[in-house]
């Protein structure tokens, strides 16, 4: 049966890294839910890259064992409050993750 | 003896617990009391608040303006002030009045020197670090290719013309700067623009601990019990050996854990195995946390690796114009329905009454609130159902604030009386919250700047300066 990621993570959050960089943390309560999410091909930078809309090449993904977690960062279209910017914090950019089926 | 004098005879050094108290991370907001009571009751050898961040966007920067209110500021300083002269110990405050340029370091220095004055502390000696960026050192810095664009978003190389248009530009300072404010014997350092990190792992480097775990202990710390679970902005204590370090909040109620402080290693960071510094960079690959009880942490293996080049991150923000807004929200579905063509036409309308409106300078812009406005990249698929209701956040930056103003006028005006096929809501499309619905909302700033510039000269990039303030 597929896992969604909602079922599986124990937190999906965004948030700026400095005002160019937007990260989200994808972390699991256990590290056999760490490795289920990080061996997904639904987590890899190219489905990020479909589900933001945005080029492979911007997207970084980097498990962190240590955590359970996996990073995935990508630049923002925008700089944190300029004048278009919709989300200075970039906190409520994970809504798209929340799709997602492992 | 001043503090600082006693503390390098407390007999400090390697294999020695220093004790470092995070009071605050973001001082101003109310620093929850008790925690802190309890984390003075524990003797630390400093204490030490974050009061900035570059998080909260370009505005306060560009502005010259404090984040955070004054009645709440000046009650936390009066709270950390009187802590350490409580346990007489040095207070270290980092990034000074949210941005920490010169104007945002004068507001904070006159609030202690309020606090000073008021409370009957006698005299206070402050050791003031200036972070302006001098401008013709830094385009001449540009100039020689010595300063480089962080990401694609901002222009490199810098050029003259974007240093001289900011309203304020500032270095990010290391601990380099704090030391050699700490070399004065002040009772508090008051810092501009400072790495969070630099705040609680100056002390530790000037006493000699090894800068890898006093940098890694600085970097969970700084955001006081944000690494606990529940995370919480209740005082954090880090006590420093050496090679490790051990974590514990001030509040009970929240527990440091191995898992717990891992995570936190991810916070607004892009990179989780590294921390960047100016004088050089922790590298995390081997870091490891071990639990020492059910709400206590001990954690090292983080490597100090010195910089081949000393660099300091600049950041600028600069004017774009004044702001103004209307806010309205609609519940008609076919006003929902329609949304996208009434924009359309309402822009055509505006245009034609206000020419100035549609120029380059003037940006307009609808934000529909229900259908995806909170998403930051256009092409993602938010997965949002149709609303039932929608937010109308109508914004315009202009060139002056009358341009701005007239514009959401005129645009209120007609959004809430546009026509279109199938309208029914001809009493108006729209409904207002209060009135005026319209709000200035003053200048508006972008950042311009945020580069990495080599420095060869440390302490004329962050100048101290020592005052005397209280005692009549």
């Amino acid at each position: 049966m597929a896992t969604r990621l909602v079922d599986l993570a124990r937190v999906v959050r965004s948030k700026n890294a400095g005002p160019l960089q937007i990260t989200f943390d994808l972390m699991f309560t256990d590290r056999a839910g760490f490795e289920q999410a990080a061996a997904s091909p639904a987590l890899t930078p190219r489905e990020i890259a479909r589900l933001y809309g945005v080029d492979p090449a911007t997207v970084a993904v980097i498990p962190f064992a240590p955590a359970h977690a996996i990073k995935i960062v990508l630049e923002r279209p925008v700089v944190a409050g300029s004048p278009g910017d919709s989300d200075v914090y970039g906190a409520q950019q994970h809504r798209p993750l929340l799709g997602v089926v492992l | 003896m001043s503090v600082v004098a006693r503390l390098l005879d407390a007999g400090l050094g390697p294999g020695r617990p220093l004790r470092a108290l995070a009071a605050s991370g973001q001082l101003g907001y109310g620093i929850p009391e008790p925690a802190l009571r309890e984390g003075l009751a524990r003797a630390p050898h400093f204490i030490g608040c974050d009061m900035g961040s570059i998080d909260v966007g370009p505005y306060y920067l560009g502005a010259g303006r404090l984040a955070t209110a004054e009645a709440v500021t000046r009650r936390d300083l009066r709270l950390v002030i009187h802590g350490a002269r409580q346990v007489g110990v040095p207070l270290l405050i980092g990034t000074a009045g949210t941005a920490g340029a010169a104007p945002h370091v004068a507001q904070t220095l006159d609030l202690i020197r309020g606090i000073a004055r008021e409370d009957g502390l006698g005299r206070l000696r402050v050791a003031v670090i200036h972070a302006d960026a001098d401008r013709t050192w830094l385009k001449a810095m540009a100039a020689a290719g010595r300063v480089r664009a962080l990401g694609t978003a901002l222009g490199s190389p810098l050029d003259a013309e974007t240093v001289d248009r900011a309203a304020h530009v500032v270095g990010q300072m290391g601990t380099d700067a704090f030391i050699r404010a700490l070399r004065l014997e002040p009772d508090i350092v008051l810092a501009g623009r400072a790495c969070d990190t630099a705040i609680f792992a100056a002390v530790p480097i000037m006493l000699g601990y090894d800068p890898g775990p006093a940098t890694h202990m600085a970097k969970i710390i700084e955001c006081t019990s944000l690494c606990c679970a529940p995370g919480g902005r209740d005082a954090m204590l880090g006590t420093l050996h050496g090679e490790s370090f051990e974590l514990e909040s001030m509040n009970p109620q929240r527990a440091a854990t191995p898992l717990s402080v891992a995570a936190h290693s991810l916070y607004e960071q892009a990179d989780p195995l590294a921390v960047h510094e100016p004088e050089g960079s922790v590298d995390l690959r081997a870091a490891r946390f071990e639990p020492i009880d059910a709400r206590r942490v001990r954690a090292g293996g983080a490597v100090w690796r010195p910089a081949a080049r000393v660099s300091v991150k600049v950041e600028g923000a600069e004017w774009c114009g004044e702001r103004a807004v209307l806010l309205a929200s609609s519940c008609d579905p076919r006003v929902i329905e329609q949304r996208e063509a009434i924009v359309a036409g309402v822009r055509r309308q505006v245009a034609e009454i206000l020419p100035d409106a549609g120029s380059e300078a003037c940006l307009l812009e609808f934000r529909v609130f229900g259908t995806g406005a909170t998403g930051l990249f256009p092409g993602a698929a938010m997965g949002l159902p149709e609303p039932g209701e929608v937010f109308f956040l109508v914004e315009c930056v202009a060139p002056t604030a009358d341009l701005a103003r007239a514009t959401v006028a005129v645009a209120k005006q007609y959004l809430l009386h546009h026509g279109f096929p199938g309208r029914l809501s001809t009493g108006g499309n729209i409904a207002f919250p209060f009135t005026p619905p319209e709000l200035p909302c003053g200048p508006a700033y972008r950042f311009s700047i945020y580069h990495l510039a080599e420095c060869d000269d440390l302490a004329a990039a962050f100048p101290v300066e020592l005052e005397t303030v209280g005692g009549g």
